[in-house]
């Protein structure tokens, strides 16, 4: 256990450098890139020197290394994100992203809960029919979903589900109400706005975890306490429950981190095109209008979950896979 | 070993509860709809439960509406906020539907007849408003003389950052040093009494009554907006309509005033949904009022179609033009410019792809405003004189011309379907082959003020309806808002002269001559004028569709169904 706490200690030590670097070139791009947000706020207003005395008063016309220590400055020392220019003029950039992000959330937890277990099934099924058509069947078609995009999907869904048969809800979210501190937020996930956003960000998702289960059934099934098992005389089922799964399914924990990144690419499309308020929309938003505190906020908070998820998983690992030991790593 | 089939164990049951509960959901919520039918959807649902019924015979009007940037009305330059803030908030004057300027929180319009205005030896203008008695807060608290005072020095105070405080409150005396950061108070606002506010300006200028109706002069509550950081999320306005709820991306509720000054609303709730498509929702139910868009309006806009009768549409101060950057070859020209515009035909344009739903435009200044001239006459089409002018022009001919593009901002694979029109008709009409440059809206008003672009498409929405808030600032070259750069000595001083002249249709004709050249000189080319097309349903009436952001949603009254 000492080495899996050095190893974490190690980890962890890593994840301000990865920040700091994250935020330096976020800060960057955008400060350099053309148009800036008081501009875009002035809209057909555009006087330079109206826009210039706006910018000092704000600390836009200083070098962008300096604005970048004072925003590293505030964040370090009293958490603040900074403020919103374009898309919630002076609001805090906290209370603007820590409801979206609950909002996010909730499709993208029941993606991930529809996500695995049919790609576990789809993966087993398609291994143990190894070799007839019912193999590559399963998988192609999983493969098929993943390979249109979103934006072709979702139309199509909206176009069926929401204009022609009337099933789901025009807009884009709603539901039952919790407070989160600076407003409330809908819990989609209790409502009929939850199915779209929550099948379009699962189902390009099952393919890739069918297809590693199946990979990894396959090599489990040829392994020495496999053919012993059915040696035994076990029903298959149990064969397969007991001696298969458990060892096929390990590689899937890290496959759980990088799911979240599908899903928040899938964010982007989904959000935007349902006008769902989560973080996925308010960042096409803020890119768009350049807000820079909201996008350095969104980059970094975003980052920071990778890589924290990353770790967890790393650790978790050690845990479910008693092989693993990252102490012994150097010694052994 | 063990540990290992626990944790997967466990992990395999949350995920197959976790399924069971999605399942449930799908089906419960599949179920619902047969037995409730396809017409009621979430909108309905979240009324019930949550705010006590909703829909027309809750007294509830429904709208589409856009996120605000913000409510605090010192800051705000887009209409999406505008549509809140002239509810919520009021100043000392305002516009009517028609666009007529009316005494909101003053008791009456000054002038000299009445005694508010008086013209001083030196020039300036002192304005005298007596605030109503009974104009109050949305808390109750009566609006005195030093809440005006400190709104007007707020708006153009440095530090509340407002981009237009100098456009519209720059003729007051002092509001230059206190925008400078050179004066602490404004001189030119004095509380004379608890109910008198005392305006003076620079010098006589004519429209500037109009400027004061628009939010940067609106009056916001002094111990609210010091004492409440966030006070901008529920402000304390003295407009007709409170604020009730803002749901960040999803719905703002507006509740009637019934104290409201002017008379008080007669829908008690508007509520405004920021999300989903509009002629979905209407269809649907789910709300009373929707814009049309240009797929959806031959179909509306058929006679045979149900959704006709319920088709409204309106005119707005509002004007799209090609502008030519009059520094930038070939448009330093005014022959090629005007060649360009005669290869133009705006009435195929408007017949062929918007079905005759957007009114051409052939002059700078838009029905509805006092100098607007029937007569004004931009250059026709004409391809015959287009190419005649051409090899006329100092460049000879198509084959003197250098590279021109026409910018447009927009970020989609394809152009406007006007602009691919405009680019298609000088390729045939005269033989020169014009680029689309399309670019983000963040870059592209900025690049066009910075005179990057040869020639633009853009449009300019009147903040009042006074001609210099489109023919000052944008045609006299002085103006920092010239984005043609077009300058002529001769326009310059018929606009100036114009500005000033107190005699209204002395200042029509300085305004109509200068409107005349400049369409002659052509560095803005007139291509259409603002329309709005909306759906509304039976039940609702007064709805009205003004040509501009103005208050009127008291006016509006729900039939009892």
């Amino acid at each position: 256990m000492q080495g899996l706490f050095a190893y974490t200690l190690r980890r962890l030590l890593w994840v301000p450098l990865v920040l700091l670097v994250v935020s330096f070139f976020t800060f960057t791009i955008t400060r350099f890139g053309p148009g800036d947000p008081v501009t875009i706020l002035a809209g057909q207003y555009q006087d330079p020197e109206v826009i210039e005395r706006v910018k000092q008063e704000r600390g836009l016309d200083q070098p962008f290394y300096e604005q970048y220590g004072i925003y590293m400055k505030n964040l370090l020392t009293k958490g603040d994100f900074g403020t919103s220019i374009t898309i919630q003029r002076d609001f805090k950039v906290w209370d603007i992203i820590w409801p979206r992000m609950l909002v996010s959330l909730q499709p993208g937890l029941v993606a991930l809960v529809i996500a695995f277990p049919l790609g576990i099934a789809v993966g087993i099924f398609a291994a143990l029919r190894q070799g007839t058509w019912m193999d590559p069947f399963s998988i192609g078609t999983f493969l098929l979903l993943q390979s249109v995009p979103v934006l072709v999907t979702l139309p199509l869904l909206v176009l069926i589900f929401v204009v022609k048969l009337g099933w789901l809800p025009a807009t884009g979210w709603g539901g039952p109400r919790v407070d989160v501190g600076p407003q409330d937020i809908a819990l989609g996930i209790f409502s009929r706005h939850i199915i779209l956003p929550a099948l379009v960000l699962s189902l390009p998702g099952v393919a890739g975890i069918a297809r590693l289960v199946r990979a990894t059934t396959l090599s489990v099934l040829g392994e020495d306490y496999v053919r012993t098992a059915r040696a035994k005389g076990l029903p298959e089922l149990t064969v397969v429950s007991r001696h298969v799964a458990r060892n096929a399914l390990l590689p899937l924990v890290t496959v759980v981190g990088l799911s979240l990144i599908t899903l928040l690419e899938g964010a982007f499309f989904t959000e935007t095109i349902l006008g769902i308020p989560g973080i996925g929309r308010l960042g096409v938003e803020a890119a768009q209008s350049r807000d820079y505190d909201v996008i350095l906020a969104l980059v970094l908070i975003l980052a920071a979950a990778f890589v924290v998820a990353n770790i967890v998983i790393d650790i978790a690992y050690t845990f479910i896979d008693p092989r693993i030991r990252f102490g012994a790593q150097r010694s052994g | 070993m063990n540990r290992v089939i626990l944790v997967i164990m466990g992990l395999m049951a949350a995920l197959v509860v976790a399924i069971g509960v999605v399942v449930v959901v799908l089906v419960a919520g599949g179920g619902e709809d047969e037995v409730r039918g396809p017409q009621d959807t979430t909108g309905q649902e979240e009324n019930g439960t949550e705010d006590g019924g909703g829909g027309p015979a809750a007294g509830e009007l429904r709208l589409l509406g856009p996120e605000p940037l913000s409510l605090d009305p010192h800051v705000i330059t887009e209409s999406a906020s505008a549509v809140y803030v002239v509810e919520i908030f009021g100043g000392l004057l305002t516009l009517d539907p028609e666009l007529q300027l009316q005494a909101d929180l003053a008791q009456e319009i000054p002038s000299e007849a009445n005694g508010g205005k008086v013209i001083t030896a030196d020039g300036t203008v002192t304005y005298t408003f007596h605030l109503r008695e009974n104009a109050l807060f949305h808390d109750r608290k009566p609006v005195t003389a030093d809440d005006v005072k400190y709104s007007l020095e707020r708006a153009a105070d440095p530090a509340t950052q407002s981009l237009v405080a100098e456009f519209f409150l720059g003729d007051i005396v002092g509001v230059k040093e206190k925008l400078a950061g050179e004066a602490t108070e404004v001189r030119g606002v004095q509380a004379v009494d608890d109910l008198t506010v005392a305006i003076t300006i620079e010098r006589d200028l004519p429209s500037f009554l109009y400027k004061l109706t628009y939010p940067t002069a609106f009056v916001v509550d002094q111990r609210q907006v010091e004492g409440d950081p966030n006070w901008s999320r529920r402000p304390n306005g003295t407009g007709p309509y409170k604020l009730e709820q803002w749901r960040l991306g999803e719905r703002i509720i507006l509740k009637a005033n019934d104290r409201y000054h002017l008379g008080a609303p007669k829908v008690e709730t508007v509520r405004f949904l920021q999300a989903g498509s509009g002629i979905t929702l209407y269809e649907a139910g789910d709300v009373d009022v929707t814009g049309v868009a240009l797929d959806d309006l031959q179909r509306v806009q058929d006679p045979a179609d149900p959704l006709n009768a319920e088709y409204r549409s309106g005119t707005s101060l509002a004007i799209d033009y090609i502008g030519f950057n009059t520094n930038s070859p070939p448009f330093d020209d005014p022959t090629v410019r005007k060649a360009f515009a005669m290869a133009i035909d705006k009435e195929q344009i408007a017949s062929a792809i918007f079905q005759g739903a957007i009114p051409v435009a052939n002059s700078i200044l838009m029905p509805g405003m006092a100098a607007y001239n029937e007569n004004a006459r931009a250059p026709e089409f004409n391809p015959d004189e287009a190419r005649r002018l051409l090899e006329e022009s100092k460049y000879g001919g198509p084959e003197g011309l250098p590279t021109i593009s026409l910018a447009e901002s927009g970020t989609g694979a394809s152009s406007g379907p006007g602009t691919a029109a405009i680019v298609e008709m000088w390729r045939d009409n005269l033989g020169v082959e014009v680029e689309i440059e399309q670019a983000e809206t963040a870059t592209f008003f900025q690049d066009v003020s910075q005179g990057r672009y040869q020639a633009f498409l853009i449009g300019w929405i009147m903040d009042y309806p006074a001609e210099d808030d489109i023919l000052n600032i944008h045609l006299d070259s002085e103006s920092p808002n010239n984005d043609t750069f077009y300058k002529n000595p001769q326009v310059d001083d018929l606009l100036r002269r114009a500005l000033l002249e107190p005699d209204q249709q002395q200042r029509i004709q300085l305004y109509q001559q200068a409107e005349q050249i400049i369409l002659d000189e052509v560095p803005w080319f007139p291509l259409f004028f603002g329309q709005y097309h909306a759906l509304v349903k039976p039940y609702v009436k007064d709805y009205l569709i003004p040509p501009a952001i103005v208050p009127r949603l008291r006016f509006v009254t729900l039939e009892a169904q």
